[in-house]
């Protein structure tokens, strides 16, 4: 195959590969503000009393909930939050691999394609 | 003169001029990033400054039995009174509202805004680092680009 074809056609990969990193990060830093945000309800709720009023926004009206299930509902969301988090770290590790390793191919290409030129 | 990067120091001087722009093209958005966050935070501490002047000045003992007009739209106004002066509704976050009296109220808005008070504190000190970076840097880009002028006009003195 025509290295310059070659060539081309690796660095489209890394470019997509980069774009895909790029939308992972943003997708995770907008979890890590849900994480933030749930914390400090949680930590809200831990200072309350049992006998405090909860209430819940769904659509435009206010749901009165029970502490206990209002809490859990956090637990919840935050333990699944963290799994996220931790699928999406794992996804940016294996691409930055995976461009680490174009970076490599296209490099070597490269330098193969520059050879011959000196050469003649 | 070197910037304290992550563990990693770099000797200014030895970047060419362009690679010295680039670095502050890089700090340059840096701080632009961080100078904006900076204001948000500004902005939503005053937000909770003005809760707590809402409950301690719109729900009090005060204003009992005097008449407020509840807005239904932005152009209807039906009468009405304060039901509850002790108590009200606060937005915890995620769609979460505790009932909470106003002493407790004020007290979650006020610890809500010295918290906001640390990060802006913090954050103020990341600029001004920062800041102090791109001061240097930019003071060794105008050498560099001062140098290589005179080096220029000297090749040219002596053709």
């Amino acid at each position: 195959m025509d290295p310059q074809k070659q060539v081309q056609a690796l660095s489209d990969e890394y470019q997509g590969l980069q774009t895909e990193y790029s939308s992972l990060v943003s997708a995770r830093q907008k979890l890590e503000s849900q994480q933030q945000e749930n914390k400090s309800v949680q930590k809200e709720f831990d200072s309350l009393a049992d006998d405090a009023s909860i209430y819940k926004l769904v659509g435009p009206v206010l749901l009165k909930q029970d502490t206990t299930e209002a809490k859990s509902t956090v637990d919840g969301r935050l333990e699944y939050i963290e799994k996220e988090i931790k699928r999406i770290e794992g996804s940016l590790k294996e691409i930055q691999e995976k461009s680490e390793g174009k970076k490599m191919e296209i490099m070597q290409i490269q330098s193969q394609m520059q050879q011959p030129a000196v050469q003649a | 003169m070197a910037t304290g990067g992550q563990g990693q120091q770099i000797d200014l001087g030895s970047l060419s001029a362009q690679q010295l722009s680039q670095v502050k093209k890089q700090l340059d958005e840096e701080v632009q990033h961080l100078t904006n966050s900076y204001q948000n935070l500004r902005g939503a501490q005053q937000k909770f400054r003005d809760c707590v002047v809402s409950v301690k000045d719109g729900v009090a003992e005060s204003v009992k039995d005097k008449a407020l007009l509840v807005p239904l739209t932005s152009s209807l106004y039906v009468p009405g009174t304060l039901a509850d002066t002790e108590h009200v509704l606060v937005d915890v976050g995620t769609g979460f509202y505790v009932e909470k009296t106003t002493d407790d109220a004020q007290k979650f808005y006020n610890g809500k805004i010295e918290e906001l008070a640390k990060n802006i504190k913090d954050l103020e000190n990341i600029v001004n680092g920062k800041a102090n970076n791109l001061r240097v840097v930019e003071e060794v880009l105008r050498q560099k680009v001062l140098a290589g002028q005179q080096g220029g006009q000297a090749g040219v003195g002596a053709s």
